[in-house]
C-alpha cells in the first residue's frame, strides 16, 4: 500500500497544498455563512476552464485561450469582485445572486466542453485529476497558495472583524468593502489554482467540511482554524492511501473520510452536551 | 459646552430618496440624549450619518477633531456562531488602535478584563459569547466599546428584546456611564417609555418629522400629540413619565 502511496507522492503533496489552504480559507466561508459562494467560484472556475478551450478550439485569441487556467483565474475573479461587491441593499437577495451564478456557471460550463473542438480529456479536466498532479503543478500551487496564506495570517484580524461585526468595525475606521473584496479576491485565486487539479466538488469539500469540523470540535478561532487544517489534511491523506490501493477514484475517497470526520466531530459534541 | 456632532440643514436618504430634510441639531459634549421614534421612522438613518457611514444628501455634518465613536450595535448584528469568547469580542474595541497587521498585547488585554469589570461581567471574560444572556451579551458589547476609550458612546436600541429586570439594569448602566464617567451618550430606541426616564434630552423622529430637546419639553401631551398625530397623555408616577395614548371614545350607537 506504501508502495503505491509513494508511485503518486507529488500527487499527494499537491492535494496537501489544496487541503491546507482550502480549510484554512473554508474557516471564514463556514462562520460567514458564504458557502455557497466558494461553490459558485468553484463553477465559475470551471466554466471559465472551458470557455478558454471552447474559444482555443474556434481560434479565438489563441495566445489567451491557449492557457485556460489564467481564463478561468480571470473568470474566477471576476466572480469574486461581483460577490464582494454585492451589499445588502441590492434588490436581489445575495443568496438569490449566487444561486444565479452557480447555476449559469454550471450549465455554461457543460454547453461550452460539449462544443470545444480541443482532443483533451475535457471531463477530467473540468473534474480534476487529482492523481495527475505533477511537481511542477505543487510549486504553482505554492506559489498562489503561500502568499495567501501570509496575507490571511497578517490580516487574521482584520477579516475576523469585518466577518463579525462589520457595522462596528465600518465605525472604527475600518474599509469594510475592501477587506470583503481582499477576502473574495484571495479566495478566488485559491479556488481558480485549486480547481484545475482537484475538481468542483473536491474544492468545494476542502472549502466547506474541515471548517465544519472545527467549527464542532473547537470553542476559539484558533482552535477551529488548527483543527480544520488538520482534518483537511488527514482526510487528504486517509482519502489518498485509501483510494490508490483499492484503485478507488480519489477525490470522492477524500470527500468520504471528511464526511466521517464531521461525523465523528458532531458525535463528540452531541456527547459533550 | 462644544459640540461633538454637528448637523447643518442636513437632508438624509438613500439613492434620489430624501428620507428625513432640514435636520439641524447639535450633540454637545457631556449630552445624554436619546433618538426616538417606531421601526421605519428613520432613527438608523439618522444614526449612521452621526457615524459617518451614510453622506447626508444635502447640508453638512461635523464632528469635533478627534471624535471617538464607542459603538454597541444591536444585538442581534452580530454573528454568535463564531467561536469567540467575551475577552475575544471585548478586544475587538482596540483593533484600530493595535494598528493594522498587529495582534493585541498584554496591556490590550489589561484594558480588556478592566471594561469588563467596568460593566460588572469581569468573572465571564472566558466564557464564549454565544453562551451569555441578553443581558450579559449587552454589557459585553458595551465593554467593547468602553475598551476603545472614545468620547461618545453610541448604542443602537440596546434593550430590544430584553425582559424587565435586563432592560432596568442596561439602562441603569448607562446612566452610571454618563453620570459616573461623564460620558456623552446617543441611545436610539424605539421605547419613548423606557428612555425617556434616564435621557436627559430626546430627539423625536416620526414619519419624517423631527424635533428635539430637553426631556421636559418634548414629554408633553401638546408636543406629543402633535408629533404623533393622536392624542397622547403623559402621567407621572412614582417619578417616572409614562406616555399612553388616549382611548378613543366608543361609538355611540343610535338605533332608533
Amino acid at each position: 500500500m506504501l508502495d503505491a502511496v509513494l508511485l503518486f507522492r507529488d500527487a499527494l503533496y499537491g492535494a496537501l497544498v489544496i487541503a491546507l489552504a482550502c480549510s484554512a480559507l473554508g474557516v471564514w466561508v463556514v462562520l460567514r455563512r458564504i458557502v455557497f459562494v466558494g461553490a459558485a467560484l468553484a463553477e465559475l472556475s470551471s466554466a471559465g476552464i472551458a470557455l478558454a478551450l471552447w474559444l482555443a478550439g474556434i481560434g479565438i485569441a489563441p495566445s489567451v485561450t491557449s492557457h485556460p487556467v489564467a481564463v478561468s483565474l480571470l473568470v474566477t475573479l471576476a466572480g469574486a469582485l461581483f460577490f464582494g461587491l454585492s451589499g445588502a441593499r441590492s434588490r436581489v437577495p445575495a443568496d438569490a445572486n449566487i444561486g444565479v451564478v452557480y447555476a449559469v456557471a454550471a450549465a455554461l460550463g457543460i454547453l461550452l466542453i460539449a462544443k470545444a473542438r480541443s482532443g483533451e480529456a475535457h471531463d477530467i479536466f473540468l473534474q480534476g485529476n487529482i492523481l495527475g498532479i505533477t511537481r511542477g503543478d505543487t510549486l504553482v500551487l505554492l506559489a498562489v497558495t503561500v502568499p495567501v496564506l501570509l496575507v490571511h495570517l497578517a490580516f487574521y484580524k482584520e477579516f475576523l472583524f469585518v466577518s463579525f461585526d462589520r457595522e462596528t468595525a465600518r465605525t472604527l475606521g475600518y474599509r469594510v468593502t475592501r477587506w470583503n473584496l481582499a477576502l473574495y479576491f484571495t479566495l478566488g485565486l485559491v479556488i481558480a489554482s485549486a480547481m484545475q487539479f482537484a475538481g468542483v466538488m473536491l474544492v468545494f469539500n476542502f472549502l466547506v467540511l474541515p471548517a465544519v469540523t472545527g467549527l464542532l470540535l473547537s470553542r476559539s478561532m484558533g482552535g477551529m482554524f488548527a483543527w480544520a487544517i488538520a482534518s483537511g489534511l488527514a482526510a487528504a491523506v486517509m482519502g489518498f492511501s485509501l483510494s490508490v490501493p483499492f484503485d478507488l477514484p480519489s477525490g470522492p475517497a477524500i470527500i468520504a473520510v471528511s464526511g466521517a470526520f464531521v461525523l465523528l466531530a458532531w458525535a463528540w459534541r452531541a456527547r459533550g452536551r | 459646552m462644544s459640540a461633538l456632532i454637528s448637523f447643518d440643514g442636513v437632508t438624509l436618504g438613500y439613492g434620489h430618496r430624501a428620507i428625513l430634510s432640514g435636520l439641524t441639531f447639535d450633540i454637545p459634549d457631556g449630552d445624554f440624549l436619546g433618538l426616538v421614534g417606531p421601526n421605519g421612522a428613520g432613527k438608523t438613518t439618522i444614526l449612521r450619518a452621526i457615524l459617518g457611514t451614510l453622506e447626508p444628501m444635502a447640508g453638512t455634518v461635523t464632528r469635533a477633531t478627534g471624535l471617538r465613536f464607542g459603538y454597541v450595535p444591536q444585538r442581534d448584528q452580530v454573528d454568535y456562531q463564531f467561536p469567540l469568547t467575551v475577552e475575544d469580542v471585548v478586544l475587538m474595541g482596540r483593533y484600530d488602535r493595535v494598528g493594522l497587521g498587529r495582534r493585541p498585547g498584554a496591556e490590550d488585554r489589561e484594558r480588556a478584563r478592566a471594561a469588563l469589570a467596568h460593566v460588572g461581567i469581569a468573572d465571564l471574560a472566558g466564557r464564549a459569547l454565544s453562551a451569555l444572556s441578553g443581558g450579559q451579551k449587552q454589557r459585553a458589547l458595551i465593554a467593547r466599546a468602553l475598551v476603545g476609550e472614545p468620547n461618545l458612546l453610541v448604542l443602537d436600541e440596546p434593550t430590544n428584546g430584553m425582559d424587565l429586570v435586563s432592560t432596568t439594569q442596561i439602562l441603569g448602566l448607562v446612566r452610571e456611564l454618563h453620570e459616573r464617567d461623564g460620558l456623552t451618550v446617543l441611545m436610539v430606541s424605539h421605547a419613548l417609555n423606557e428612555v425617556a426616564n434616564y435621557v436627559e434630552r430626546i430627539a423625536l423622529v416620526l414619519e419624517g418629522a423631527f424635533r428635539i430637546g430637553d426631556v421636559d419639553e418634548i414629554m408633553t401631551e401638546r408636543t406629543l400629540s402633535a408629533m404623533y398625530g393622536i392624542p397622547v397623555e403623559v402621567d407621572s408616577f412614582a417619578g417616572h413619565r409614562i406616555v399612553l395614548a388616549r382611548r378613543a371614545p366608543a361609538e355611540v350607537r343610535n338605533d332608533a
